[in-house]
């Protein structure tokens, strides 16, 4: 019989391809040489200036992720950054991330300027039922939020902040909270055992005694409120000081912070568990709230802080354009692009560690190196356990505690100092939760 | 013969609002072998919360504390194995949560906790505190009918687990 060996027949076959290959693309009609420079060249057409690419990744049980295909697949956690509709689908402006749950905010002149997905066993992704009655606890996949908003023609969501079980929409038209209240952190009348899954109720908040809203914070349990002249405004849980009143109870009605801060023009507030930070226009930096991991060192070996205080330990570091505070670390960001962190956990500088002075992170390790000598840390953020740092050049480095995989670095392991994570766009906006990460991206062209 | 232990144990508020948190701690529970006498849902009053953690009364975190647990409905079970005491305390791992996640990060508390105070769960450190404690959550158990009557069932395992309502009944398998 007369049988052909497979290996001569592969052989054959690639024989083949490369004639063809030599030969070059066979055209019917030939150009001439002489006219093809005056043929016109076709761009490839750049992106709409405002499209967002959204990326999520970190755990995918809860319905935070807004990835149908991975519950259907019963995926726990997804190590890799994954593109998610929402920023096909609508111009993505700002994005929020808490416990389990995410909201995105998208340009649109109806009513519904927020969607949200995940966890919503306290209504703090609006209230959605299967039938009357049935109030969904949990969603997969990104739902519209209806906001009742005096002309939604014209106004625009600025900016959303999530807690443990609460949010935060800041608008033109004041900030509308909803979800959790059990410590007064959205700003109305705690009511004792009230059914949260069932209430269905957005609080708005015009304005704080006649002065303009222009930045909103929420931390684990408890909200903050930057008026237009600088203040500094709180509400909810104050059992570590973290409301900055000089009390440690719950505050329903919003009060405002006084300590150190209260001549100060402060200019943005972070805050992700019980410590609060803030900076003022000249870059000093303050803080209140839980100091147990000497987020300050208190002269009497204090935990909890309830007054304001300027954290005098970073002057020598000059000024400070950002900050972020996790569970029990802080981190700073100098104008030189220069990162400092301090507190307990893995802190990008090695194994566990607890200091209580700042250290800097190298810049080698943040992207500055001999191809890119220019590349500088251009913000910071982190969740209760990880933390996050976005370059001018668009990069993302994240490192810290890799639960559920929130990382995005595509494996489980803790990560001891800061890597870049592979993401297909210009990274503008990080949004870190606690086991789950979002994205906001500029595409490349 | 071999005498079984009770403990109480709490599954605290900020776990109870996670479905798939509360399903883990649960098969935790269940895959360590111990069993579940009684279990209820309640919201803790404040008066319960701060009887309940007298023993803290002048420590700084009290407030925290008492606080915390009012904030929402929390799980309470009687659980029952020979050791309930010490392995109910060695399965939650350490109190502080930002240390648990290193240290022993497959424990509850590595695993669902949040912070320090959002620790996910809460267990008796010692059999007089288990005996008060479950006295004062679960005022209709009677500790001592229950070591004289029901103990020697569930040393047979001669029970039934009711999933719907997380608890062991005494019944034929």
């Amino acid at each position: 019989m007369n049988r052909i060996n497979p290996i001569q027949q592969f052989h054959k076959h690639i024989h083949h391809l490369n004639k063809q290959f030599l030969r070059g693309v066979k055209r019917k009609y030939p150009i001439n040489p002489k006219k093809a420079d005056e043929l016109p060249v076709f761009q490839y057409s750049p992106s709409k200036d405002t499209y967002k690419r959204v990326f999520t990744w970190g755990n995918a049980q809860t319905g935070a992720l807004g990835l149908k295909g991975l519950i259907d697949k019963e995926v726990l956690s997804l190590r890799y950054p994954k593109r998610m509709y929402v920023g096909e689908r609508f111009e993505v402006l700002s994005a929020a991330a808490g416990f389990g749950f995410s909201i995105f905010a998208i340009y649109s002149e109806t009513n519904v300027k927020l969607y949200g997905t995940g966890l919503n066993t306290d209504c703090q992704i609006g209230y959605h039922e299967v039938r009357n009655g049935h109030p969904l606890e949990v969603i997969f996949y990104p739902q519209p939020i209806h906001l009742p908003f005096r002309d939604p023609e014209h106004s625009k969501v600025l900016k959303v902040v999530a807690g443990r079980a609460h949010t935060l929409v800041l608008t033109e038209e004041g900030v509308f909270t909803m979800g959790n209240n059990s410590y007064g952190q959205c700003g109305r009348k705690i009511i004792e055992n009230e059914d949260y899954l069932r209430s269905n109720f957005v609080n708005h908040i015009p304005d704080i005694d006649g002065s303009k809203i222009c930045d909103i914070e929420a931390g684990q349990d408890h909200s903050l409120f930057l008026t237009e002249d600088g203040s500094v405004y709180s509400c909810g849980w104050g059992a570590d000081g973290q409301t900055g009143l000089g009390h440690y109870n719950n505050t329903e009605e919003l009060a405002k912070v006084r300590g150190d801060i209260e001549n100060e023009k402060i200019v943005k507030l972070a805050s992700r568990s019980d410590f609060v930070m803030a900076i003022n226009e000249k870059g000093d930096a303050f803080g209140w709230g839980n100091t147990e991991y000497g987020q300050i060192t208190l002269p009497n070996n204090d935990q909890q802080l309830s007054n304001p205080t300027h954290i005098a330990m970073l002057n020598p570091i000059g000024k400070i354009k950002s900050v972020a505070s996790g569970g029990s670390f802080c981190l700073a960001l100098n104008e030189k692009g220069e990162v400092y962190v301090w507190g307990y956990g893995l802190l990008g500088l090695g194994p566990v560690q607890l200091t209580k002075k700042p250290l800097k992170i190298p810049e080698t390790l943040l992207g500055t190196n001999d191809f890119q000598p220019t590349c500088k840390v251009k913000d910071i953020t982190c969740g209760l356990y990880h933390a996050a740092a976005v370059t001018n050049f668009g990069d993302l480095f994240t490192w810290g505690r890799n639960k559920d995989c929130c990382l995005g670095l595509g494996n489980e392991k803790d990560q001891h100092f800061p890597l870049k994570v592979s993401l297909g766009g210009h990274v503008t906006n990080v949004y870190c939760g606690i086991d789950h990460t979002i994205a906001l991206c500029d595409p490349f062209i | 013969m071999t005498v079984m232990q009770l403990t109480l144990a709490i599954i605290k508020p900020h776990i109870i609002k996670n479905p798939f948190s509360l399903d883990g701690i649960r098969n935790h529970i269940i895959s360590s072998k111990f069993k579940i006498i009684k279990s209820k849902r309640k919201y803790i009053t404040l008066k319960e919360a701060e009887h309940f953690y007298e023993e803290h009364k002048h420590k700084f975190f009290y407030n925290r504390l008492v606080t915390f647990m009012t904030s929402g409905e929390s799980d309470l079970y009687i659980l029952a194995k020979e050791n309930a005491i010490k392995d109910w305390r060695a399965l939650m791992g350490p109190t502080k949560v930002y240390k648990a996640q290193f240290e022993a990060s497959n424990s509850i508390r590595g695993k669902y906790g949040l912070t320090d105070t959002r620790n996910a769960t809460h267990g008796s450190d010692s059999p007089e505190t288990a005996k008060r404690e479950i006295e004062l959550f679960f005022p209709e158990f009677d500790y001592e009918k229950w070591f004289r009557d029901e103990q020697f069932q569930f040393l047979k395992n001669d029970i039934k687990f009711d999933k719907e309502n997380f608890v062991h009944t005494i019944g034929n398998n």
